[in-house]
């Protein structure tokens, strides 16, 4: 685990927005989770890959959030791809009966080429 | 009151006993002894063998029962004399109409019921009551006394019927007094006279060093029998607290756990006293451990210390002896053995002083040597009174003194309510496991399960002292972390269960806690102590260690 602080990067690969969460992601953390996509979904951006690669551990609020974010981008008809999730993540996940909702790829390459296959 | 006695069918192991005193009128009309002292020693169940009798007897209509108990009573005399009176004639008009709440109502002055008793045809009943007013009248507290002591005597003649009566905690009766306490000495022995008589047989209960001397008055000689109660054998103890859990809706442990009850030595107070406690603690499926706990914190802090409290404190005579009185109970309860005049220096008392507060104790029932029980108690009055150790570590020490399984290692660790404390559990748990070469992700699982209990405790506790304590125990396969906060109590399905879909399809996306603490732990259980909240965590650490 990787208690370090929480700090979220991003960048623009055509017209999808990939995030990097890193650190705990609690309540806090998923809220600047949160307001990141928001920032892309306001300039028009309907497509999200997060990035777990840097992420620790995930508690149920961060969870509960990760989940806000992918109402918010159903709701403008958007996307939202998981990648470089370790199994730990992908269990904890899978605990909670949450796997058939979400998309996770293994790498971010594979969720942008999903993504830029079209899929919307 | 006599009607609010547990249902006859919870009532266990007393037939031989209520057979004996219900043929106490008839013994007595054949010109025999006829009246009975019954002891045993605290909380065995002589005023519920009273309440049983009485409820009996009550439906019947072979006599008419009388119960007074002098525990509650006010004992100042002419407030005795009319309490005495009035509740003698309420319960004989409840049981000629066979209607209890009559005898219930104490609120309502007697005079309402005259209209009652002469619809009855009590002629006799008014003139009593008449003859009481004068003495009351007359302020001439000898007199009613006399009077009321009187009635049931004069009721069993006039009604035709014998009246049973049964004085509880009759011993308390020495302390009857005209103004102010210890003026008026031998009132007792007016009870001899209506004891006398062939209609009204008597059960007499206290503590039997206190009844001895009462009854060792001349004016009592030869007119009692005794009857001493005995605990409740072994089987029966166990089938009392199963029972009564199960009435808790609490399961019951398994047979061999209970040979811990052999400690309460089947005294039935204790045995209730022990379910309650497994029930404010929320203890359900208990193990031996368990009933441990529940014991430690009964007689530390619960119902059997507030019980042991109350009779040690009507024997200290004044807060300020209190400390003294204390050494002197743990000086006996050690075994004694100090001659009186060293031992009066050691507690700053005059020697006569010591010798009276020793007569106290020994009639209070404080003194058995019989009950494991009794001596934790005093252990624990000790350590709290003179040594100055909080209810907390009372209760640990006496849990320590049973606790058969040590942990193998043990990390205790109190956290502030800050944002992100979960995660310096989350590092202890995380080096434990590392100690005990456990893998990682397994080790990831139990981090995130102690960090939601913790956020749980932070968000729902509403805990004024804002922290919290975890103790981590790891033993040969299993790992048990306890998360413990004051506050509010909080129950972790109140984080409910909703599936999945459910919550998704509702827009409902808080509450994973419980669903990933569940999912992770193998046993999650959540109980009250005291004002706080604790949550245990097991899980089984076998096959999970790094190969
Ligand atoms: N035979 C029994 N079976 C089941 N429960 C009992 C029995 N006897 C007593 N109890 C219960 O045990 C508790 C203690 O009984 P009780 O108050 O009658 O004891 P006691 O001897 O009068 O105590 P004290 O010394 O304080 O006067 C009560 O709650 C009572 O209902
Ligand atoms: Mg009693």
């Amino acid at each position: 685990m990787n208690p370090a602080q929480f700090t979220v990067d991003s960048r623009l690969d055509g017209d999808t927005a990939v995030i990097y969460p890193k650190g705990y992601l609690n309540n806090l953390a998923g809220e600047s989770l949160v307001a990141e996509c928001g920032r892309y979904t306001g300039k028009g951006i309907r497509k999200i890959v997060l990035n777990f690669g840097g992420t620790g551990l995930i508690n149920s609020i961060g969870i509960s959030l990760l989940l806000q974010i992918i109402e918010d981008l159903r709701t403008i008809e958007g996307t939202v791809c998981f990648s470089n999730m370790s199994k730990f993540q992908v269990d904890t996940l899978d605990m909670l009966g949450l796997l058939k909702h979400l998309r996770i790829f293994p790498a971010e390459s594979e969720a942008l080429q999903y993504l830029g296959a079209g899929a919307v | 009151m006599p009607f609010n006695s547990i249902p006859a069918i919870d009532f266990l192991n007393r037939e031989s006993e209520l057979a004996y005193l219900r043929r106490l009128p008839e013994v007595k009309s054949d010109g025999l002894t006829g009246n009975v002292i019954l002891t045993g020693g605290r909380g065995i169940g002589k005023t519920e063998l009273l309440k049983q009798l009485y409820l009996r007897l009550f439906r019947e209509e072979g006599c008419t029962p009388f119960y007074y108990s002098f525990r509650t009573a006010n004992l100042k005399g002419n407030y005795f004399a009319r309490d005495y009176f009035a509740r003698f004639v309420r319960q004989y008009i409840a049981f000629l109409r066979k209607e209890p709440s009559l005898a219930e109502n104490v609120s309502e002055p007697l005079q309402k019921l005259m209209p009652l008793v002469s619809s009855l045809g009590l002629e006799w009943l008014l003139d009593c009551m008449a003859d009481f007013q004068v003495h009351l009248d007359n302020n001439d507290l000898y007199w009613q006394v006399i009077a009321a002591i009187s009635v049931p005597v004069t009721a069993a003649r006039k009604g035709g019927r014998p009246v049973f009566v049964m004085l509880d905690d009759f011993d308390a009766a020495e302390n009857l007094y005209e103004s102010v306490r210890g003026d008026a000495h031998g009132l007792t022995s007016l009870f001899s006279e209506a004891m006398k008589n062939s209609l009204c047989p008597h059960v007499i209960t206290g503590s039997a060093a206190a009844l001895e001397a009462i009854f060792a008055d001349q004016a009592f000689i030869g007119g009692v029998e005794r009857l001493r109660l005995g605990a409740l054998p072994d089987d029966l103890a166990r089938q009392l607290f199963r029972s009564l859990l199960g009435k808790l809706r609490l399961s019951c442990p398994a047979e061999e756990s209970l040979q811990f009850l052999n400690l309460l030595r089947g005294n039935p107070l204790y045995i209730r006293n022990l379910a309650a406690a497994a029930r404010k603690m929320q203890k359900d499926n208990l193990a031996e451990k368990d009933l441990v706990e529940c014991y430690s914190m009964d007689v530390s802090e619960g119902e059997t210390a507030r019980y042991w409290s109350s009779v040690f404190s009507r024997c200290t005579g004044g807060a300020a002896r209190k400390k003294a009185v204390v050494k002197l109970l743990m000086h006996s309860v050690e075994g004694g053995g100090m001659e009186g005049e060293r031992l009066s220096k050691v507690l700053g008392l005059r020697e006569a002083e010591t010798g009276a507060a020793l007569d106290e104790l020994q009639a209070s029932g404080i003194l058995s040597d019989q009950e494991p029980l009794l001596q934790d108690f005093i252990r624990g009055l000790f350590l709290r009174e003179i040594e100055g150790r909080t209810a907390e570590q009372v209760r640990e020490a006496i849990e320590k003194k049973y606790s058969r399984a040590k942990p193998e290692s043990c990390f205790e660790l109190v956290i502030p309510m800050d944002l992100n404390a979960e995660l310096v559990a989350a590092g202890a748990v995380e080096q434990i496991g590392k100690n005990l070469g456990l893998d990682s992700d397994f080790l990831s699982f139990l981090q995130l399960a102690l960090i939601e209990v913790c956020i749980n405790a932070i968000e729902h506790s509403g805990s004024h002292d804002r922290r919290i304590l975890l103790k981590f125990i790891s033993r040969a396969d299993d790992i048990e972390i306890t998360v413990e906060s004051a506050g509010r109590p909080f129950t972790l399905d109140s984080l409910s269960a909703v599936p999945a879909e459910e919550k998704l399809r509702g827009g409902q996306k808080r509450g994973w806690g419980f669903r990933l603490i569940s999912g992770i732990m193998d046993n999650v259980k959540v109980e009250r102590v005291g004002d706080r909240t604790r949550v245990i965590l097991n899980k089984n650490i076998k096959h999970k260690e790094v190969l």
